[in-house]
């Protein structure tokens, strides 16, 4: 049997990891097709794995969506169900920094690298006059990293994927203060499919089921999905498409 | 262009009556409370039109902060939100840059239905589907206080030479 090759985008939350092996296992048994899950661990990785030519489906965050679709011969079929992506700007609790206009130029901005959450995360920064070139920026391994750098006063704000901000310990939490979030709604991740993939029709099934049952409820909950994907459309991709182009600058 | 927009009705707040006259010559009244809605945080307002300016789509913060129901908004010229500060230039400017396929931004004053107003940071671009616009999506964004000052002044230059 002819295996595929499924990715995941890198900016998952490291809890998610053994989520997306449950799925795949999963999918796998359920369309019967052999699926290899490729987990790159950063940006790059995954254009180097895109580019060799050999990924069929692609777990694709919405700003890579857009060059995937228009350029690169990926069509969206899903997305999961009420989970949008959203950011967190947050600084100590302790700090004098209470709201986003008491950020200045020259504040230094804790983050793990997800270039994603640092565009929306100065798309709300436009608001109080501050741009990439005003700050500094330190880049962790992890948000936790992030998140002791901004407690222990290291730097004055963090950029946090909302989902990992949310997942924090209370005691994590309650050192920090956020000073926004973001509500983008119509915006989140999209599963794509290449364009010749001949057996579109029985993975989808697969996947768009999968909130039916126990397994497979167990595994979209262990994704932080515990709705599902639902179906998406040409248009409605697009649309997406039209409303990241407008985030670009 | 669809029919002309009736009256908007006087509101509570006390106001100024203005007689707004819309690019195709059709005109009507409005109110102008000077009264400014906070942006909502965090939050992006978000409409499509079609190739004429008439909105197909609208999102919940685009309804919440406008003041208008769903329903009073659909179907209706873009132009219901504009506001008597804004010059006709911008306008102008945002339909050449759309039309001929380019993204466009810009500052503007929107008027709500009271009579209040709210500054956006707006980003359109056109809706290529199979190579072929079919309308266009606007998004707005919070913009800095700096930012509208300088909008103010430049808006009531340009107003200024428009009528003088
Ligand atoms: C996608 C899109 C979004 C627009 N958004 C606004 C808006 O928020 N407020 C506004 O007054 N005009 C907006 N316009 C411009 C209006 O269509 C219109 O040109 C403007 O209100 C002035 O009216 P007039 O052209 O009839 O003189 C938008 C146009 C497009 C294509």
């Amino acid at each position: 049997m002819t295996t595929h090759n499924m990715l995941i985008a890198p900016d998952f939350s490291p809890e998610r990891f053994a989520g997306w092996h449950m799925f795949n296992i999963l999918i796998q048994k359920r369309a019967n097709l052999n699926m290899h899950l490729n987990m790159p661990a950063s940006h790059a990785e995954q254009e180097a794995l895109i580019d060799a030519g050999d990924i069929q489906v692609i777990y694709a965050n919405p700003f890579d969506a857009a060059t995937l679709i228009r350029e690169q011969g990926y069509r969206a079929v899903a997305r999961p169900i009420g989970k949008s992506d959203e950011m967190v700007i947050a600084a100590s609790a302790n700090s004098d920094i209470n709201c986003l206009e008491d950020l200045t130029a020259g504040s230094t901005i804790s983050m793990a690298n997800n270039r994603d959450v640092k565009l929306i995360g100065l798309r709300l920064l436009e608001a109080v006059d501050l741009e990439e070139a005003d700050l500094n920026w330190t880049v962790t391994e992890t948000y936790q990293a992030a998140a002791r750098q901004v407690i222990k006063g290291d730097s004055q704000a963090g950029f946090f994927l909302a989902e990992v901000f949310h997942s924090f310990s209370r005691l994590t939490k309650t050192q920090l203060n956020v000073l926004i979030e973001s509500d983008l709604a119509d915006i989140s991740h999209v599963l794509l499919i290449k364009e010749d993939f001949p057996d579109t029709e029985i993975l989808m099934n697969a996947i768009l089921n999968l909130h039916n049952d126990d397994d497979g409820k167990e595994a979209l909950t262990e994704l932080g999905m515990p709705q599902g994907f639902e179906p998406m459309s040409e248009e409605d991709a697009e649309f997406m498409l039209d409303l990241m182009e407008t985030l670009m600058d | 262009m669809g029919s002309p927009l009736p009256d908007a009705n006087k509101p509570d707040m006390p106001s100024e009556q203005i007689t707004l006259t819309y690019h195709d010559g059709t005109s009507r009244i409005v109110y102008d409370s000077g009264v400014e809605r906070p942006y909502p945080d965090g939050k992006l307002i978000v409409s499509r039109t079609d190739l004429d300016g008439i909105l197909t789509h609208v999102n919940d913060a685009f309804v919440e902060i406008s003041g208008y129901g769903v329903d009073e908004l659909i179907s209706q010229p873009q132009s219901i939100l504009r506001h008597p500060d804004m010059p006709k230039a911008a306008y102008k400017d945002l339909w050449a840059t759309a039309e001929s396929g380019q993204k466009w931004h810009g500052y503007v004053k929107n008027l709500c239905k009271d009579g209040s107003h709210y500054w956006v940071y707006a980003t359109v671009v056109p809706n290529v589907r199979h190579g072929k616009t079919v309308g266009y999506t606007s998004v707005r964004r919070k913009p800095s206080r700096s930012k509208i000052e300088a909008a103010i002044a430049q808006y009531a230059d340009m107003k200024q030479n428009e009528e003088g």
